[in-house]
Formats: structure tokens, C-alpha cells, sequence
């Protein structure tokens, strides 16, 4: 068992996503391969979605 | 004695540089811990199973219309998890796709109004890739989708898309239920669907293992509503991209909801070519009749306009 100390970057991103969790119901991700924390699902902005759907090219 | 002092103060000065580089030396980059769960390889799709049966019968119901032998597809949205794409939403390519046996060009103006209308009680929703079909069976996608997917897929998350490719199958089983022939195929009836990836920079489509999971086809709903939606997309995206307080709801028909920043919100109702307008504020509702012919976006905004000339 492995009690690996935080980085800093690791735990700011840890406490935003347990915040995330609490108030907002994002999915924690987990590494499946050893459980640690993989970070958290985003959110994706609209924009992003629609120009991507707006840009699918032609399929032959 | 004075170099004694000297070399004292030449090592304090070593020890507080060696002090200070550790305080203020760059440190190696790190990847963000989000982007590194995200954007992982896609090394297995998960179709939920109404997503699954979606495609299956819609294709299937496609080849017995006078276009059957066109080519149509579905655009794919879902969630990025780890290295998993899992499918739940499949938008259609719409009658007004510009189709013939060998490219099909997607509706994008409604299914980005679908996306909207899908993607309000879940914003993690992304695109994940496309379906289409091929008249003979080719199983694979063709040179042709591979130049223009392999710049399209730098629009996706993690630079990666899924890309499913629908054929008939060579025979068709007995047995009423689908089977899975290969990691990558599932096979119901006599259609099947062959799945790969493709990423930025990668020359070739990736074959990924398919999977099927209990779950829903977010877009069922707007099925019985898609000729609306395809109608009047290009004013409904219009009034999205321009007001904030836009929403939708999904009964018998495609009701578009914009709040007002007072009190009370506007409801454009659409059923087939007509649009009827509401103004409900508390427990009461007003119809505001408008002329026939007016477009969604425009009557909220001749409604707008309205309001704030009564103050």
C-alpha cells in the first residue's frame, strides 16, 4: 500500500473536484488500473459541440 | 585571516543561491490530472442499448423508404470516460441530408438544435464520432471519409473520434437476437455495425471493441418532433445563439421557452409549419395572436418588443 504525498497541482485539482462532487453531482474518475483519482468529468461548452456537429464533413 | 573571512562569505553566498534555485527554479511541466483522465486513447466504445437498437432500427426502416439505397447516418454524442467513449445520443441525419448512393451530408443545422435540446440536463455531453452507411460492404470507412475525418476529428475531445460504418450482412442469423462476430461488429439480423477510431496525426482507422450497456437514447423523444426541429432549425439556433434564458421542452410538440428579465417567460409553441406564441407570468398565460407564417424567433422577438414598449 502506497501513502504517496499530494503535489500541490494534485491536490487543488482533488479538493475542486470533491467540491465539484458536493455541490454539483460531477463524476469523480478514478484510475482504474491502481484507484487513484483520475480527475473529474467536464463540462463541455455548447459552442464547442455545435461547431464540432457543424463541421462534420462528407461520408461516402 | 582575510581570506578566512573571504571564503566564509563565498560559501553563505553558495548556500543561499542553492536556497534560492530551489525556491525559484522552474519545475517540470504537469499535465493536468482532468485533461490526462479525459483524453486518453479510446480503447473500448460502449453502446447503451437503446442507442444500439436505435441504429438497427432506424437503418433498417431507412432501406425500406424511397431513399434506401442512399446513404444516411447518425451523429454520435456521450460521454469521454478514461479511455471509453459510452454512446447516448444518436441524432439522425435528417430528410433534408444531401444524399445519394455513395455520401451522405448530414442535417447539421438540427441536429446542433437537438445537441442544445439534449445536452440541458447534461453538459458533460460531447461528440464522440459518426455513423454512416455503405450500399455494399465495404465494412471499413473509405479514402474518401478519411480525408475529411482525419482534420475533423481536431474538433473532438482528446483530438479522437469513433466512427461506426453500416453494411448488410453476408447472412443473417436464425436465432432473433444480435450477435457480435468480432470485437468490433455487432450484427442484428441482417444489418451490422463496424466500429473504429481515429485519431489526429493517425493514418489509418483504429478497429475498437464494442460493448453494449444498459442505458438510454437521449434523443428518443425528439424523434416524433424531428420534422419541427428540421423545419425550423435555423431560426431556433438563431434564438439560442442570440438570448441566454433559452429553453426547451419536449411533450406532443417542441415548445421553446425564453425567460424574462423581469417576471415571466414567453413560450413558443411548434407544431408542424405553425408556431404559436404565449406570454405566462404567475398562473396566468396569454395566447398573443401574430400573423400566420411568423417564424419562432421572430414573433419572440415582436413579442420583446412589445413588452418594452408597455414597460
Amino acid at each position: 500500500m502506497d501513502f504517496r504525498p499530494l503535489n500541490e497541482l494534485e491536490r487543488r485539482h482533488l479538493i475542486t473536484a470533491l467540491r465539484g462532487n458536493a455541490d454539483g453531482n460531477r463524476v469523480l474518475l478514478m484510475d482504474r488500473k491502481d484507484t487513484s483519482f483520475a480527475g473529474s468529468a467536464e463540462e463541455v461548452p455548447d459552442e464547442e459541440v455545435i461547431n464540432a456537429i457543424k463541421s462534420v464533413p462528407c461520408h461516402y | 585571516m582575510a581570506s578566512a573571512w573571504k571564503e566564509a562569505i563565498r560559501n553563505a553566498a553558495r548556500a543561499a543561491r542553492k536556497w534560492a534555485d530551489r525556491v525559484s527554479a522552474p519545475v517540470a511541466p504537469v499535465k493536468p490530472i482532468a485533461s490526462r483522465a479525459t483524453y486518453e486513447p479510446i480503447r473500448k466504445v460502449q453502446l447503451t442499448d437503446e442507442v444500439s437498437r436505435m441504429l438497427f432500427d432506424e437503418y433498417a426502416a431507412h432501406r425500406k423508404t424511397e431513399r434506401g439505397t442512399e446513404e444516411t447516418g447518425w451523429v454520435l454524442l456521450g460521454i469521454r470516460n478514461g479511455d471509453e467513449a459510452i454512446v447516448m445520443v444518436t441524432l439522425p441525419a435528417g430528410a433534408e441530408r444531401d444524399a445519394g448512393e455513395s455520401h451522405v451530408q448530414f442535417h447539421a443545422e438540427a441536429q446542433a438544435v437537438a445537441s442544445r435540446i439534449v445536452r440541458q440536463s447534461d453538459k458533460r455531453l460531447t461528440l464522440l464520432g459518426v455513423v454512416h452507411t455503405h450500399p455494399g460492404t465495404l465494412r471499413h470507412p473509405s479514402s474518401g471519409d478519411f480525408r475529411g475525418d482525419r482534420e475533423w476529428v481536431q474538433n473532438l475531445r482528446g483530438g479522437e473520434g469513433i466512427f461506426g460504418i453500416g453494411t448488410v450482412a453476408d447472412n443473417a442469423p436464425k436465432t432473433g437476437v444480435a450477435i457480435h462476430p468480432q470485437p468490433q461488429t455487432l450484427q442484428y439480423a441482417d444489418l451490422r455495425f463496424d466500429w473504429y477510431t481515429l485519431a489526429e496525426g493517425e493514418k489509418k482507422y483504429r478497429p475498437v471493441p464494442v460493448e453494449l450497456t444498459i442505458g438510454p437514447d437521449l434523443a428518443k423523444p425528439l424523434r416524433k418532433i424531428w420534422t419541427d426541429i428540421e423545419n425550423h432549425a435555423v431560426a431556433i439556433d438563431r434564438l439560442a445563439r442570440q438570448l441566454t434564458n433559452v429553453q426547451f421542452e419536449i411533450g406532443e410538440s417542441l415548445n421553446i421557452l425564453v425567460g424574462l428579465a423581469a417576471s415571466g417567460q414567453l413560450r413558443a409553441c411548434i407544431e408542424g409549419k405553425s408556431v404559436r406564441f404565449f406570454y405566462e407570468v404567475g398562473e396566468d398565460a396569454f395566447q398573443i395572436d401574430l400573423p400566420a407564417g411568423t417564424r419562432p424567433d421572430q414573433g419572440i422577438y415582436l413579442i420583446l418588443a412589445e413588452l418594452a414598449a408597455r414597460g
